[in-house]
């Protein structure tokens, strides 16, 4: 009886949500579509039309994880390499920005030392470091990671020495007159202090990690979502490479709210 | 303790301080000579400015003295150390831990070969001595004020110091509060009998609690002027203290060395006088009561500084007036200078930043009173309510600014309510004074605003509050002081003087004893220009949301006092990340560079300092003058 009496209106706010927030997105993927559609469909385009693109990698959509040994394999192997690398250079420059942020916070003379030479480096593109770093290790993969790690650590760096610098200084002088031995500062007031900022290096690096892995990756070849785009070029399979950026779009994105999330937990539990 | 046997507990010996150096330095304390007994309660009382915070870091070991040394038990101090804890004025508890964990941390730091189970007794022990046992296992942002000042003396007690330090405790606390903080202290200390030295503002307060008050004359170059022993019977309580005979003789020599020792003759500091006329702009509001009252009081004034306020009729005008010039400093929301300066199109010659929050809370969402006829009270009802419109028929509600607490207070709410802020209504702009005749003509079904427009349409009936700052984000920084950072650059001892001032203001506005005094103020034609009896509620620490009658709501609204005026980076990097979220503004590529431009830290850390002469608060509340002047006749 109760339920009789309630259902309507869960099923009414299912009508509303998917008139409401599923409605708007839906009407305008189908216009661009459309648009895209009509403006390929002429003779004299040079990109395919969004169905020719779907029959031309039907293939690679349905099977993500096929592997004909060497660099065909599918997709998901391909974002999967592309990951690996990402993951590895990525953490590399968590644990390296972070102690080495906390030094240039804690340090003045290590800020003097090496400010000026991060603030230069910082400035360099990514993919400028992409030959001086085959140069020295003489092999592709770890490379395209040390392009990674040296892409993703300086907005972690700074921002960590920035939370570190903005410790206020009631927290320090509390530690003084306690006399806090090095590990309890460092665990219990200094990590919660910058967490927040730490994070949004954290978050701005993910970002620019993926930003780089793909660049390096058409430099480099081998497997990975990055050769996969510009072999694709070379063989003309334009649609190919139109699938290919919708995955790197949806793994970046993917990537970018995963850190956001934790950060966001962080920083609640760490502001009061 | 044998206290009839006196040796020295706590000694200063030929103490002088200099702070920096050559031609900057600044010699803040002459020789100074001070002997204290074991268990005796020693205040330092004097003006702002007059050095004494600068001795209490000197028993801390905080500052070490240019010349001669400070000592405890006869050993020459060092550093810091816990023999003798400090309790700090704004409490500086670590947010991230519960109370029971940041007493927890002292304990174990202290002793820390003590087992857990025995420690854990005594953090219990300790806790239920200041009275926070139900409180124990909430985070310092869970409770009040005063809670946390207990939370901050028991951390300071479990750690058995010799002795206590006491910087301001109760200073950033409102009257009630402190008063019955000053009694829990009183009683914990007539238990423990320990060495205390407390820096105070309040005479009576030092009266209440002391065995000597040492008076300071002023800087620069401070030294004691006198000290007073206060013999009045112990074990002490307030009433029989205050009635005691003595205690008004000791009162009016304590107010008249201060008196003598008000600033006289032009400070060196204030005859570097800026040639011309500061403009200040501020919108008619409640929370514009520290404007208002500073120069009311002469207080720009007694800094050195010419201003005149100008009435501003939108937000709009107030961000357009301080980067034409037109206003060189205004009251500002506190999400602008963030969202101002992340705007592409600000110059850096054109970004703003505020050096100090001159108001928190005051804000209240307020709907129309014909939908408490269709059944909403509250925000799930106002919810239900917004549903059951017709998609094309959207509720309009307004806000003042895009780049305001309302507005991100409101589209919290809303969200909380299971609304979505950009499709289920309609968001405008509206400047605060004209909210009102739009909700009453039905331009608009609500609004989220600040007071007393949220008041004001209670009491003409027009609608009711289900929602204020208290429920939403008690303590959120609503107004800040702000002004171009090129301005300030040029001219940073005009900013420091008139951060110096407002922050009198604002202390001036949080003692409950001179609200009176402000809804004269606030009322006039050339301020917010409404009926006092407006303000009958909110300014007395009640509201009254029109859905039943006023109830006490403490600290509605906050003028922040002392430090707790310095923008704290946590807040604003909330309040950026919501302006962000809500796309008010780009997301910053390194917020703790845009949080460091729109904070003005530097300007206000000068202000507190002790390099800016700060006049005495008691000179400028009347009701206490009236009380010297009856004990004078």
């Amino acid at each position: 009886m109760a339920t009789s009496s309630s259902s309507p209106k869960p099923l009414l706010r299912i009508w509303r949500y998917t008139t409401q927030r599923m409605l708007p997105p839906v009407v305008v993927i189908f216009l661009f579509l459309l648009i895209w559609q009509i403006l390929c469909s002429r003779e004299s385009a040079h990109l395919p039309t969004p169905t020719a693109v779907v029959s031309d990698t039907l293939e690679l959509i349905l099977n993500p994880f096929y592997n004909h040994g060497g660099n065909d394999v599918g997709m998901g192997w391909q974002i999967w390499a592309s990951l690996k690398r990402v993951a590895l250079g990525y953490s590399l420059a968590v644990v390296v920005g972070v102690s080495l942020g906390i030094l240039i916070g804690i340090s003045t003379w290590a800020m003097r030392g090496l400010d000026p030479i991060f603030q230069v480096l910082r400035t360099v593109p990514p993919l400028a470091w992409l030959p001086i770093s085959l140069a020295g290790f003489q092999d592709n993969n770890p490379s395209a990671i040390f392009v990674i790690f040296i892409t993703a650590i300086w907005p972690i760096l700074i921002n960590t020495s920035v939370g570190v610098l903005n410790i206020p200084s009631d927290y320090q002088n509390v530690s003084k007159v306690l006399r806090l031995n090095h590990w309890t500062y460092f665990s219990k007031i200094m990590l919660p202090a910058a967490a927040p900022y730490i994070f949004t290096g954290l978050r701005i690096g993910i970002g620019l990690s993926w930003l780089g892995i793909v660049a390096a990756e058409m430099l480099i070849g081998g497997v990975g979502i990055g050769f996969f785009i510009w072999d694709a070029w070379n063989s003309s399979l334009i649609s190919d490479i139109v699938l290919a950026l919708i995955y790197v779009g949806i793994v970046g994105y993917i990537l970018d709210r995963i850190v956001a999330t934790i950060g966001d937990r962080v920083a609640q539990a760490t502001s009061a | 303790m044998n206290e009839s046997t006196p040796f020295p507990c706590l000694e200063l010996h030929d103490v002088q301080v200099h702070f920096g150096k050559g031609r900057d330095s600044f010699h803040a304390i002459d020789e100074t000579r001070l002997s204290m007994r074991e268990g005796e309660f020693v205040s330092l009382i004097g003006h702002s400015g007059c050095g004494k915070s600068t001795l209490l870091n000197v028993f801390a070991g905080f500052i070490q003295p240019s010349h001669g040394h400070a000592s405890l038990l006869g050993q020459p101090i060092r550093s810091p150390g816990p023999d003798r804890m400090m309790v700090f004025q704004n409490h500086s508890l670590l947010p991230w831990m519960s109370v029971r964990a940041n007493v927890d941390m002292a304990a174990k730091a202290v002793f820390p070969g003590l087992p857990k189970t025995e420690r854990r007794v005594l953090v219990a022990e300790q806790l239920e001595q200041v009275g926070l046992t139900a409180a124990a296992d909430k985070l310092p942002g869970q409770i009040s004020g005063g809670m946390k000042q207990r939370a901050g003396i028991a951390r300071a007690l479990i750690t058995r110091p010799r002795v206590l330090l006491m910087d301001e405790p109760f200073g950033a606390l409102d009257a009630l509060t402190r008063g019955k903080l000053q009694d829990a202290l009183l009683e914990i200390w007539e238990k423990n009998r320990i060495t205390v030295v407390m820096v105070t503002h309040d005479v009576d307060e030092a009266l209440l609690l002391s065995d000597r008050v040492v008076m300071m004359n002023n800087g620069p170059a401070a030294t004691i002027g006198e000290i007073l022993d206060i013999d009045l019977p112990r074990p002490r309580n307030r009433v029989d203290t205050v009635n005691h005979p003595l205690y008004y003789r000791y009162r009016n020599h304590l107010t008249g060395f201060l008196r003598a020792h008000r600033k006289t003759g032009p400070d060196p500091r204030n005859s570097m006088k800026s040639p011309d006329t500061l403009t200040l702009g501020f919108v008619p509001l409640s929370d514009a009561a520290p404007l208002l009252m500073a120069r009311e009081l002469g207080i720009f004034e007694e800094f050195g500084l010419k201003v005149e306020l100008s009435r501003e009729p939108s937000w709009r005008t107030v961000s357009k007036g301080v980067m034409s010039g037109r206003l060189d400093a205004a009251m500002m929301l506190a999400p602008t200078p963030l969202r101002h300066n992340l705007n592409p199109a600000t110059t850096p010659e054109l970004e703003f930043t505020a050096s100090m929050v001159l108001s928190r809370n005051g804000n209240g969402i307020t709907l129309h009173k014909k939908l408490m006829q269709l059944g909403v009270t509250d925000r799930e009802s106002f919810a239900a309510f917004v549903k059951r419109l017709p998609p094309n028929r959207k509720p309009t509600l307004g806000v003042v600014f895009n780049a305001s607490m309302h507005n991100l207070m409101l589209r919290d709410w809303l969200v909380n309510a299971g609304l979505d802020p950009e499709h289920d209504v309609k968001i405008l702009v509206i400047p605060p004074p004209q909210l009102l005749a739009n909700l009453e003509f039905g331009n608009i079904l609500g609004f989220c605003a600040g007071e007393p427009w949220n008041s004001m349409a209670v009491q003409q009936g027009i609608g009711f509050v289900p929602a204020t700052s208290l429920t939403h984000w008690s303590g959120h920084p609503e107004k800040v002081l702000g002004y171009l950072r090129s301005k300030a650059d040029a001219a940073p001892e005009t900013y420091e003087k008139l951060t110096a001032a407002l922050l009198q203001a604002t202390a001036y506005c949080d003692n409950p004893q001179n609200r009176i005094r402000l809804v004269e103020t606030l009322s006039r034609r050339d301020a917010v220009n409404v009926p006092a009896s407006v303000f009958r509620d909110s300014l007395f620490d009640r509201f009254d949301n029109g859905i039943d009658e006023a109830k006490p709501a403490p600290g509605f609204h906050a003028f922040p006092v002392g430090k707790a005026a310095r923008p704290d980076p946590t807040a604003f990097h909330k309040i950026l990340g919501e302006l962000v979220h809500w796309n008010c503004c780009p997301a910053p590529a390194d917020s703790a560079d845009a949080l460091a431009r729109a904070l003005d830290h530097a300007t206000f850390d000068r202000a507190v300092s002790s390099r800016v002469s700060m006049p005495d608060l008691t000179e400028i509340n009347p009701a206490e003058t009236e009380l010297e002047c009856l004990h004078e006749a």
